[in-house]
């Protein structure tokens, strides 16, 4: 298990990080378990800890899974349908898996007047991919984000848990290198 | 102090005062700093009386509808029967906006202290930090604030020996614009979508989990430990009678030093841009200010001259909003910024309300295609009508919030309009 | 309702109107006849989103339109529905739900009753001015009988909050958000809830279909009338429609004391078999050792004159009208013959958790109270037959009987609709019509007497069994053959303990309960 976390850290424990532990049965172990109890203990509802729970899901696995919401719904005592009804309404929730280093280009109105369309397309065009699917190593998905709340550092990118900011096109290959 | 950046015209109040100081982020650090002095006295006040101080200071929430604080609470029952909840909003995600995460990451005591001294005076026996989810970091800062706060007996049980208990979760969100409208926030943290409601029931009857609550914004929270400290006169010798103190300004597009200021209330809007953030770079000439946040108006280069308050900027046809002037040199494409202004909207619409579901992403569309050079002159007047069918029409006012900045640059910069049509 | 204070007093579209205070603008509307248009508001469904924002309304002192559907009405209002702002705003609804709809009613079921289609036309809405491509989300299956055209959908959450707050069933969801969102199931838990057809009624719009009503009939085309659902003791209130004297489909009809808006699947299912099966069509009379067709005279005299009085048992069905049941109770009375039974077909009992007297009933039949009424006795076992005594059985009790039942009596009667294996040993048979062929009244579990009406031309010379039975004992010079429901229905409460106090046009849409002589014994729930 983990360093145990304070329950009033349970509920926001970053989950879009590269060491994903992949688990299949999330509340089968101690830290499952912890995790689901800690975050309990801060509402008066159970549904309550529902965000932290796809969230614990996400930080182990990488992406929020059907099976993984089923679990979910069982400790919550929701629906599966009521539990995908919530992860697929936030954005951050991965319905699919991405690659280690998931990589949003914040292109809203400050960042867009700031070349961050073009911070984009490098991207794509560095690591060979897509918009949202993952290179062939697995090492990247990007994606276009909305305003990333970073707007007087344009252009404002986010990998995993981390912010890089005064992005410019040129920066990008020293990026990925100092991705791995 | 403004971050990265900090003017002459700043005031250094404890909001803004420690910001870049990484010693201000744990307990030990900002106790040496004079931090949770405040906190021991607000708890040998009633908690009507703290009430009483926020009201006179005229503090007004800066969420960015600048609601008087000190009302909000006064809404809430005095004689509780059963628990209270304070909810600070941390979800900052207008675009434009990028203050409250300064607070967060640099000031994350100051913020739990304001915190409490709320509790303290709604009555409340929880506070949930709502933070939205793409800010990892400071969300992680805030929270090892909290475990520490704890760990020393600021928060939780018998706080400082006083016999009252005040818990304090930080919840982080997921990805939703929406969860920062105050209803959508309560409905996000009672694990749903982040769907607004219609009031009645206001926050103050039956908030989150159906018992009352109050919703704050992250800079308004911060500002109450020093209200409460110096007083409601001592916060009034900044600003007017109806804008007093002091507002942190995040100042984002085309500038020379953007970033946060905090600054007095009722400076000047191109005092803000020009002297603050030192204007374009490159000797540009500004086209256009969207002063308050993606959600207010446009005004041109020839309308910054004015008030940097509530009322003020009302008066100039926009609205103060959180302050976060988004700045548009001369060689930017109105068209296009507003299209991306609209396709932020279309992408954040929870979807309930027929006008915005459909419209916002309508507008984004209408636009994408002007863009493009295959729009029509009877398309502008669609847009017209857009504006007109999303204006007080639904739940909340996300729809609305489009339509500032849309019917703004229609009015203002039709020719870019036009000459996209006729080329 | 005493007190004054407890009305408001409104004024709508200069129509006054005093209401209850607490009741909303729309509500009040329709008090006074004014229909507000609305699509996310359905009176049966308990919460309030007001998210459609079609009911909009401008009022007096207010500076924005306010949703009708939540705003309370209160003393002194003013209120205009369609003012030009709330006609403007109320069109511009329908231009953005018809942005991406695909249009499609020439093949849409609900065409025709559906409330998109109606005020696009009311409003005059032709033409759209969207020049953006389409978005397109096909079809898709919620359940195994039910469709979902998410084109089509309006996402007014009528259906998710039916399951979620009447049908206590999260099952059913708004996946996505934004112009992006649809209804949808978890993946591979589609909706198996007992009650789940309601939501095909809820729609507002042609995006959720049954199955087996795709393409099938058009709305235009289909008869409607209403009924009683004979699938249990419930007894809701149901309208048939039938096109070409087939059933295609049943909805629930509002009968706030029974069924409320909803109905069981169990009871769509049962009606729609309701069209099979073999049916009596002619009186058949024993010629010979052979069982011969007969006119009806024929029949009666010649069964009228070989009936005799002495020992002999009664089958009859919880399915039987009342009505029926009386006539036959009639004939056995005069034939001496006490007693009589009936079975009935058990089944599991479920619930709608928001509307909890609904509930699909253990019993599965229409008319046990009523056949307890009459003098009939529940029981397991088909009834003995003495050796050589008189067998009467009346309505479809002997799907199941062994081949020789009935075999080794003097004389075997029956009267039924459908043809089944043991009726090879009959003396005689009357053809009747189904329930669902002629008018009769059922009792329900509370004891409420219930009215039915006819859906479906009967198979030949079918009649209903209380006029075949009321000729027999005319034949038998007792008594007129009565020749119409509501005759039949008013001698027999006038001759039936409990049912003195109704009349068949006090039955009304809504029934009437028994006096309390007749109450079931059976507390109510
Ligand atoms: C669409 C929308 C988004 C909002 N987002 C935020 C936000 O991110 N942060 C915030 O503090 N207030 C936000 N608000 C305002 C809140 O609804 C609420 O008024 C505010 O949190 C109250 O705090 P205050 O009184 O301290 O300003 C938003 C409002 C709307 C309509
Ligand atoms: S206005 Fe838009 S965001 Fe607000 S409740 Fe309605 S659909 Fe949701
Ligand atoms: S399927 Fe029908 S009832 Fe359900 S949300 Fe769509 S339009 Fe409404
Ligand atoms: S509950 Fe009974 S009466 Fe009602 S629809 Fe179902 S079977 Fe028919
Ligand atoms: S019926 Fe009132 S808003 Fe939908």
């Amino acid at each position: 298990m983990k360093n145990p976390i304070h329950p009033a850290a349970a509920s926001s424990q970053a989950f879009q990080i590269a060491e994903i532990r992949p688990i299949e049965r999330l509340f089968e172990d101690d830290e499952g378990r912890d995790r689901l109890e800690k975050a309990l203990s801060r509402y008066p509802e159970k549904r309550a800890a529902l965000l932290p729970m796809l969230g614990y899901a996400q930080e182990r696995n990488g992406w929020v899974s059907d099976e993984s919401m089923e679990q979910i719904a069982g400790a919550l005592d929701l629906t599966p349908a009521y539990v995908r009804s919530v992860a697929t309404f936030y954005t951050m929730y991965n319905k699919h898996p991405v690659g280690r280093h998931f990589i949003q280009v914040c292109t809203c109105i400050s960042c867009h007047l700031h070349e961050a369309d073009e911070v984009f397309e490098r991207f794509l065009a560095e690591t060979g991919t897509r918009a949202g699917e993952v290179s062939e190593d697995g090492k990247y998905t990007v994606i276009e984000a909305e305003c990333l709340g970073a707007c007087g550092f344009a252009t404002a990118v986010q990998v995993n848990d981390r912010y890089f900011e005064n992005v410019t096109p040129d920066q990008i290959p020293a990026i990925l290198d100092e991705l791995d | 102090m403004g971050y990265p950046y900090s003017h002459d015209l700043e005031v250094n109040t404890l909001l803004s005062r420690h910001f870049g100081d990484e010693k201000a982020r744990t307990l030990e650090g900002w106790k040496e700093l004079g931090g949770y002095a405040t906190l021991p006295r607000a708890l040998e006040m009633e908690p009507g009386a703290i009430t009483e101080v926020v009201k006179e200071s005229g503090l007004r929430g800066r969420g960015g509808a600048g609601f008087p604080t000190g009302v909000k609470w006064s809404f809430m029952p005095q004689e509780p029967t059963g628990p209270h909840y304070l909810c600070c909003n941390a979800d900052e995600s207008e675009p434009g906006a990028f203050k409250d995460r300064e607070i967060l990451r640099w000031v994350p005591h100051l913020l739990i202290e304001g915190c409490l001294i709320a509790a303290r005076a709604i009555r409340a026996e929880h506070v949930y930090i709502y933070v939205r989810g793409e800010f990892f970091p400071f969300s992680r800062i805030v929270t090892d604030a909290v475990v520490e706060a704890y760990e020393a007996g600021y928060v939780g049980e018998n706080i400082l020996g006083s016999g009252w208990n005040c818990d304090v979760t930080v919840h982080i969100g997921a990805g939703a614009y929406i969860a920062g409208e105050e209803t959508g926030l309560m409905s996000s943290l009672m694990g749903g979508r982040a769907e607004p409601w219609i009031k009645p029931p206001f926050p103050a009857q039956a908030g989150v989990f159906g018992r009352p609550t109050t919703v704050n914004n992250v800079e308004t929270l911060a500002a109450v430990p020093m209200i409460v400290a110096e007083g409601a006169d001592w916060y009034r010798q900044w600003g007017t009678e109806k804008s007093p103190g002091t507002k942190l300004w995040c100042c984002s597009g085309h500038l020379v030093r953007p970033g946060t200021y905090e600054l007095p209330m009722g400076i000047a809007l191109k005092d803000v841009i020009y002297d603050v953030c030192g204007g374009a770079p490159n000797g540009k000439k500004i086209k256009a200010v969207i002063p308050g946040g993606s959600s207010t108006a446009m005004l041109t280069a020839d309308e910054l001259d004015c008030e940097g308050t509530y009322e003020g900027m009302a008066e100039a046809g926009s609205a103060l909003g959180t302050a976060s002037p988004i700045v548009m040199d001369e060689d930017t494409n109105i068209v296009r910024a507003m299209r991306r202004i609209a396709q932020f909207y279309a992408h954040e619409s929870c979807g309930q309300c027929v006008q915005c579901r459909e419209g916002t992403s309508w507008t984004a569309q209408l636009l994408h295609r002007i863009e493009r050079g295959e729009g029509s002159l009877s398309d502008i007047d669609t847009l017209y009508h857009l504006c007109e069918q999303m204006t007080g029409r639904t739940i909340c006012p996300l729809a609305d919030s489009v339509v500032f900045p849309l019917r703004s640059s229609l009015d203002k910069f039709r020719d870019e309009y036009e000459a996209l049509i006729r080329c | 309702m005493s007190d004054a204070t407890n009305y408001v007093t409104l004024t709508i579209d200069a129509v006054e109107v005093k209401v209850e205070a607490g009741t909303t603008v729309l509500q009040a509307a329709e008090h006074a006849g004014i229909v507000v248009p609305h699509y996310c508001y359905h009176p049966g469904i308990p919460s309030r989103p007001a998210q459609c924002r079609m009911c909009l309304v401008e009022i007096e002192g207010q500076p924005k339109l306010q949703p009708s559907c939540v705003f309370p009405a209160q003393d002194g209002m003013v209120v205009y529905t369609t003012s030009e702002t709330a006609e403007t705003a109320r069109k511009s609804v329908i231009e953005f739900l018809l942005l991406n709809h695909p249009l499609d009613c020439p093949i849409c079921d609900a065409a025709g009753q559906c409330m998109l289609q109606d005020y696009a036309f009311e409003t005059g809405q032709l033409r759209s001015r969207y020049a953006e491509a389409k978005l397109v989300l096909g079809r898709d299956r919620v359940a195994d009988d039910i469709l979902y055209f998410g084109d089509r959908c309006i996402v007014c959450t009528r259906c998710v909050r039916f399951m979620e707050e009447l049908a206590g069933d999260n099952a059913l969801v708004v996946a996505q958000r934004g112009h992006k969102a649809y209804i949808d199931t978890f993946p591979g838990k589609d909706l198996d809830n007992a009650f789940r057809g309601n939501i095909v009624d809820v729609c507002p719009v042609g995006a959720l279909v049954h199955e087996d009503f795709v393409f099938k009939a058009r709305a235009w085309d289909m008869d409607s009338s209403p009924g009683i659902c004979p699938g249990c003791s419930t007894g809701c209130n149901i309208d048939i429609n039938v096109k070409e004297n087939q059933i295609v489909r049943t909805k629930p009809r509002l009968n706030p004391d029974v069924n409320s808006y909803w109905m069981c699947d169990h009871g769509r299912r049962h009606l729609v078999m309701a069209n099979r099966g073999v049916r009596a069509e002619a009186p058949l009379i024993r010629v010979d050792g052979e069982l011969e067709p007969a006119s009806w005279n024929e029949a009666l005299t010649w069964i009228a004159g070989r009936l005799e009085a002495g020992d002999g048992a009664a089958v009859v069905s919880g399915g039987a009208a009342n009505e029926s049941l009386f006539y036959m109770r009639g004939l056995l009375s005069e034939l001496g013959i006490d007693g009589g039974t009936f079975r009935v077909l058990q089944g599991e009992e479920i619930t709608l958790p928001g509307f909890p007297k609904l509930k699909l009933r253990a019993d599965r039949a229409p008319n046990v109270t009523g056949a307890e009424l009459h003098g009939f006795k529940r029981s397991d076992e088909l009834a003995d037959v003495p050796d050589g005594g008189v067998l009467i059985v009346l309505g479809d009790a002997l799907a199941d009987a062994p081949a020789d039942y009935g075999a080794n009596a003097g004389f075997f009667l029956c009267v039924g609709s459908h043809l089944y294996p043991a009726m090879v040993n009959a003396t005689a048979i009357l053809p009747m019509t189904s329930v669902l062929e002629m008018e009769g009244t059922f009792v329900n579990y509370e004891g409420r007497v219930q009215r039915f009406h006819q859906a479906l031309r009967a198979p030949g010379v079918a009649r209903p069994a209380w006029m075949s039975l009321s000729r027999l004992l005319e034949h038998r010079g007792v008594g007129e053959g009565v020749l119409d429901a509501r005759a039949a229905f008013q001698t027999m409460a006038a001759g039936t303990t409990g049912m003195d106090n109704l009349s068949w046009s006090g039955l009304g849409l809504r029934g009437e309960l028994l006096s309390e002589a007749g109450q079931p014994a059976v507390a109510v729930e």
